[in-house]
């Protein structure tokens, strides 16, 4: 399992990274950590004539608050952000999400960036950009442009980014105080692609909910905003019965899963509920209130 | 030596240095030949097993500048200027690291084949938690096939290795009970 | 002759066994954890090409054309071989049944995705892969058929032609008049089961460097071989040079879990040697060509099962009717699988009559291949469901049905209808001990609670039989024709007294050096740094077979023991004339050759083999001077089958009682396995550190093949299984810790009353498991029949609930 032959370039600047894509006229690939394009690249489905690896452009890889705001750079190693205490202490949401993702191993190479990117059905990490209204920053030759999350992922392992364009930072509001959180999912083994999962956020007001944040992931081609069960539990109290209809809700929201030797439509939908129903419960307790 | 063909910016093969286990290497590499394939073809490392070659199995871990990761993800390049340590360079002199001791002691292997993707990853597990509970040993070593051992002894293994390196002076084995 | 093996370690010339039957540390590691040992991808020879093999598309299709001319013309490459040269130079590859092969390479018409077409040597793997997509192949295809039993019909496309058939053997064996205990029975339970396919998946996959001399017509191999002898002989008869021409070098290897040998990566790397003019060519099996192409598929079976019973619990008859899909061609040794359930056909119990219906069907799949334990994994996991089904339906507690039908332990040695004799057991100690472990009422006490509140928590009680030291005429029924599974190791003492054991396998995880080390360090008096273990290839080595079929750890200390006896005899002789005594009055104990009753009158076995290699004229005569022996060990009383394939066949039936404890997410449908408790009876375990990591690496295989493996065909013959990420191994969080306790009751048969477990608890977790997922969902009235038990297909039965009442 090698690749076929390609060239490869390792740009210090940006400016140096968007002139190289813009000579291979859409036949270059973006390397970044390298775990999901390295076996593509040894299954030979992924056959590009140039690699353009960011890893030596400085500048890419820092973790910083910024006017309320916490910024990634997109070549930021999930391992850096699983040990942020930054991201840890003030949003939670997304270091959880960060800790399901695979294994340390691959955590120590992959890339906030490179997962936006590939924008797979079943991570984590879009679900939680979707979740957390996350926006992108993308840098192209035309120049700057600020990417929502809601925005950025169009279908099946594509994205919003035009050839040419990379993103260079991922850009995270903090939790509000009081918000509960919860990302949950299933998969096959520890570690393993998400047969479907559920991003959910929850604020309370006087015992009820006031409002709440539902996002699916792994049961369609992109990460699923559930806003009718989003509308079914606000004002609501928070119990069983108020979960039970947002996982009504949300398994109607899922139009197009995805179906597979793992999981079946069916099972995708079904499962959307389940976890529907205890993300918003664990959420509640996070928030201070009971389920 | 270098030459303005082996400089240019876009080019199939490059010139590389790389640290490996302490040593300065340097070669001329095709853009496309993996980490792992470098270490055992062109180095004579051939302690880093292939067992994969798409990041799975954790046969080929390595360490890069201490952190576990695939050297079968990994390009060639992409180690340039880089220091990585192999399993070959966990023994200091014929004497075995406390890790692989361990692993000795508690029948931590059997066929071997899985075993210094194991030892590696287990390297920066007790860097990172000198004391791991089981769930914090479970969560570092899930990405780590075994398809010999079920695990146990391995267990056994790296409990036994992070005493050891708390107390050098810690007593052979533990009582099965405890495992 | 020897007859001088000893049945128990206190027979051995020692006043107190150091090593033997300790958990020793093993001799491998130190090597191993080093990253130091030569598995075959480590390994080199000068001006060595690499090899890339372009494999089938298509499920079933006809070759029209292949153009390589593009492939040879790139820079790097320097031989291509298609089916031409397939046909030119090689016989069609064995099969079992006889007569079904085709050769290595594609001739005329491919029969499973992934099967060899062609292949190329260059001067890099990634050259190599270059080439083969250069490679032009018109292929026509042809309608595929991927269903055993539409194979079966007299309108499927036929995968052999010349055939007339897919249907490869059917026959229906009757033992005991089973019609008579099926009229006869209270209750009769029937149930149909489906085994999907899984298989071994060692981390490390074939490979091979064969170089051929072009002067001689000869060929060296070495690689990851399991058995080198055998291979040689499959290989010498595919192409068609005489066996003594070949020479196969096994490597240490990265396990094998079945059989790891390649004859047809063998070939075809050994062809391209031949045509690159006798250049060392090598082929590594990638991952992705291994779980479509490789060894690695076993058991795609469809099971239909009855169980005659009185109304008090007692079995009184079996029925199994098995569909076996063998895939393209029973060139994997997929029949083996098949007969070998004969060997344990009814298990723990005194089961008086049985019946196997069985049916071997060719399907546009890989054919399958070998996979620990070899057939009864699948066979128990209906048997022991079928007895809970019993249990359940008559009201008897599943450990309570089993305990009452166990064979008692003063009926050993036990033949059972299909033939063949269990040597010793005591089922009812390890189900006791089990049950004790696992404090078996507390266990049921608290799934009452837990069922009260709703949570689907199941428990599994089931007792096996794991047999050992396998034969030849287990496999009779299906064309086997030999007996006598040979072990052949040679014990040498050098001038400084050290030892020397020579043997023809090499290593493979069992930890068998060590056995050998601790063997001949108790033997021979001295440290078990001071024995070395040498493999030797197939021709240097007597006849030999290495790791199998749970032998090697009997078969080893059969054969160092006999060769041991040999050269103990000679050194007596010596040691006698020496001191001047008679050789009856000599014996060997504590390292020293002394005359018995006589103190002080002794000679170290170092002194009386430095004499031998250093002083001829001191020599008795007829004594070489030569102190090593080699002794060639097979089972005893074998016996030739009868025409319903009854034979004495493994010489040894461990036994394992496993207790698990399941819950079952009624949300998720995931399975958690939170209890597992085992009592493993193998007899003497001459290194209970190497059982229990056998018994734990088939508890961890058998969790995959209960809960997480599988090989997806889509209905169109496309393999859909083709990485790890859809082919799913168990990890660390997957394998429960289990607790173990040793029952010990020795083999009469053995040398040192050991017991084979190299196979051990993949015979039993798969039965376990599923009986506990059954016991979780009894109350819902509905039960898994499918393997693996995977979340979709517990939802789906989840759904079909009935609801409580």
């Amino acid at each position: 399992m090698k690749p076929a032959a390609f060239e490869y370039a390792a740009p210090s600047s940006i400016a140096e990274a968007l002139a190289l894509l813009r000579t291979q006229d859409g036949d270059a690939k973006i390397l970044a950590g390298g775990q999901s394009l390295m076996p593509l690249l040894a299954m030979r489905l992924a056959r590009p004539s140039l690699l353009v690896d960011l890893g030596r452009i400085a500048g890419l890889d820092s973790i910083r608050e910024e006017s309320g705001v916490i910024a990634i750079g997109a070549m930021t190693t999930k391992s850096a952000i699983e040990h942020s205490d930054l991201v840890r202490t003030r949003q939670p949401l997304f270091h959880a999400a960060t800790r399901l993702i695979a294994h340390p191993q691959i955590r120590n190479r992959g890339t906030v960036g490179g997962s936006m990117a590939q924008a797979d059905p079943a991570a984590e990490y879009p679900a939680a950009a979707l979740a957390l209204d996350a926006k992108m920053r993308v840098v192209g030759d035309a120049g700057e442009r600020i990417i929502d999350a809601a925005d950025f992922f169009v279908s099946t392992l594509t994205t919003a980014l035009e050839p040419g364009e990379i993103l260079i930072e991922v850009r995270l509001p903090m939790l509000a105080p009081g918000t509960g959180w919860s990302i949950l999912e299933v998969s096959r083994r520890h570690g393993d692609f998400a047969m479907a999962g559920a991003a959910a956020m929850v604020a309370l007001d006087a015992g009820r909910v006031r409002s709440a944040r539902i996002v699916l992931f792994g049961v369609g081609p992109v990460p699923l905003r559930a806003r009718a069960a989003e509308d079914a539990v606000a004002g609501k109290p928070p119990a069983a019965a108020t979960w039970a209809s947002a996982a009504a809700h949300a398994r109607d929201a899922v139009e197009e899963p995805l179906s597979d030797s793992h999981a079946s439509a069916a099972y995708r939908r079904h499962l959307a509920g389940v976890l529907v129903e205890r993300a918003l419960a664990e959420a509640v307790t996070r928030a201070g209130g009971t389920a | 030596m270098t030459s303005a063909a082996e400089e240019k910016a876009v080019a199939a093969s490059r010139r590389i240095r790389v640290t490996v286990n302490g040593a300065p290497y340097e070669a001329v590499v095709d853009a496309r030949l993996t980490l792992a394939d470098f270490l055992r073809a062109d180095l004579g490392l051939g302690g880093t097993h292939v067992g994969c070659e798409h990041g799975v199995c954790g046969a080929c871990t390595i360490l890069l500048e201490g952190r576990s990761v695939r050297a079968c993800l990994m390009l060639a390049v992409q180690a340039d200027g880089r220091s990585l340590t192999t399993i070959e360079g966990l023994s200091r002199d014929g004497e075995l690291h406390p890790i692989q001791q361990a692993f000795v002691e508690e029948h931590g292997l059997q066929c071997g084949f899985c075993t210094p993707g194991f030892i590696l990853s287990v390297h920066e597990l007790l860097e990172l938690h000198p004391d791991p509970s089981d769930e914090e040993i479970l969560d570092f070593l899930g990405g780590n096939l075994c398809r010999c051992t079920g695990y146990q002894a391995i267990l056994r293994s790296v409990k036994l290795a992070a005493r050891r390196l708390r107390e050098p002076n810690a007593p052979a084995g533990i009582p099965a009970e405890q495992a | 002759m020897p007859d001088e093996i000893p049945k128990t370690i206190a027979g051995l010339p020692t006043s107190k066994a150091r090593f033997i039957g300790k958990p020793m540390q093993r001799i491998e590691d130190p090597l191993l954890v080093s990253g130091r040992v030569e598995f075959i991808d480590n390994a080199a020879l000068p001006g060595m090409l690499h090899c890339a093999i372009l494999r089938s598309p298509f499920p079933h299709a006809r070759i029209v054309r292949i153009d390589t001319s593009r492939a040879e013309a790139l820079a790097g490459v320097r031989a291509v071989v298609t089916g031409e040269d397939a046909r030119r130079w090689t016989a069609p590859l064995a099969t079992i049944p006889d007569g079904w092969g085709v050769h290595c390479l594609a001739v005329g018409k491919v029969r499973f995705v992934g099967e060899p077409v062609a292949a190329v040597a260059a001067t890099s793997r990634y050259l190599a892969e270059d080439a083969i997509e250069l490679i032009d192949v018109e292929f026509e295809p042809l309608t595929p058929v991927v269903d055993a039993f539409e194979a079966m019909t007299a309108s499927a496309p036929l995968i052999l032609e010349e055939k007339g058939t897919n249907v490869v053997y059917q026959r229906k064996f009757s033992w005991g008049d089973v019609d008579q205990s099926f009229r006869d029975a209270d209750r009769v339970f029937s149930e149909k089961f489906r085994w999907n396919r899984l298989g071994a998946n060692p981390m490390e996959t074939f490979g091979v460097i064969a170089q051929w001399d072009t002067v001689e017509g000869a060929l060296t191999c070495r690689g990851s071989y399991q058995t080198q002898g055998y291979m040689a002989l499959g290989v010498s008869a595919v192409l068609q040079i005489p066996a003594n021409r070949i020479r196969m070098i096994s490597h240490p290897h990265g396990g094998s879990f079945g059989g790891k040998g390649g004859t047809r990566g063998t070939c075809i790397a050994a062809m391209l040697s031949r045509k690159s003019g006798g250049r060392p060519v090598k082929w590594i099996e990638d991952r992705m060509e291994y779980l479509i192409g490789g060894a690695g598929q076993a058991w795609d079976r469809h099971y239909e099962a009855s169980l005659a019973t009185k109304r008090d619990g007692t079995l009184t008859g079996l029925r199994v009717k098995l569909v076996d899909d063998l895939g393209g061609t029973p060139e994997g040794a997929g029949a083996i699988s098949s007969a070998k359930p004969l060997t344990s056909f009814t298990g723990c119990y005194t089961i008086p009559t049985a019946e196997y219906d069985l049916t071997l069907v060719l399907t546009n799949k890989l054919p399958t291949g070998p996979y620990r334990g070899m057939g009864p994994p699948p066979h128990n996991w209906v048997l022991e469901q079928m007895i809970d089904i019993a249990a359940r339906e008559l009201g008897i507690d599943p450990a309570e049905i089993r305990r009452k039908n166990f064979i008692p332990p003063d009926r050993f040695p036990y033949e059972i209808p299909t033939g063949n004799e269990y040597d010793s057991g005591n089922y009812e100690a390890a189900l006791d001990r089990v049950l004790e472990m696992g404090d078996y009422r507390k266990l049921r006490d608290e799934q009452a609670k837990a069922r009260a509140d709703g949570r689907l928590v199941g428990l599994g009680i089931v007792s096996t039989i794991e047999p050992g030291v396998f034969d030849w005429n287990a496999y009779a029924i299906v064309g086997v024709p030999m007996m006598g599974v040979p072990e052949g190791a040679t014990v040498a003492i050098d001038l400084f007294g050290k030892v020397v054991a020579k043997v023809g396998f090499s290593l493979e995880g069992q930890g068998q050096y060590t056995i050998a080390a601790q063997l001949l360090a108790d033997y021979f008096g001295v440290e078990m740094s001071d024995v070395r273990v040498v493999a030797q290839d197939s021709l240097a080595a007597p006849p030999h077979f290495g790791p199998g079929g749970s032998r090697l750890g009997v078969a080893l200390s059969g054969a160092l023991l006999g060769a041991a006896d040999l050269l103990t005899k000679k050194l007596v002789r010596v040691a006698a004339h020496l001191m001047q005594a008679d050789p009856s009055a000599v014996a060997l104990m504590d390292g020293k050759l002394g005359i018995q009753g006589v103190a002080g009158a002794e000679m170290p076995v170092a002194q009386v083999a430095a004499v031998m290699l250093t002083r001829s004229d001191l020599l008795p005569p007829g004594v070489e001077p030569n102190p090593e022996a080699t002794y060639v060990w097979t089972a005893p009383g074998r016996t030739v089958a009868d025409e319903n394939g009854r034979a004495k066949s493994y010489l040894t039936a461990a036994n394992a009682c496993h207790l698990v404890r399941v819950e079952i997410d009624p949300g998720t449908a995931l399975v958690k396995i939170d209890g597992y408790w085992i009592a493993d009876d193998c007899g003497v375990r001459l290194n209970p550190a190497n059982v229990e990591g056998m018994i734990q690496g088939g508890v961890a295989q058998g969790v995959g093949a209960a809960l997480l493996e599988e090989y997806v065909y889509d209905d169109e013959g496309q393999p859909l299984t083709s990485t790890f990420m859809d082919y799913l191994l168990p990890t660390i969080h997957d394998v429960p810790m289990t607790e173990k306790a040793a029952i010990v009751t020795p083999s009469p048969y053995t040398p040192l009353g050991a017991k084979g477990v190299g196979e051990g608890a993949m015979h039993t977790t798969p039965a376990a498991i599923l009986c506990a997922i059954n016991d979780a969902l009894a109350p819902l009235g509905v039960r898994a029949t499918e393997s693996p038990a995977s979340p979709q297909r517990l939802w789906k039965l989840l759904q079909q609930a009935k609801p409580n009442p």
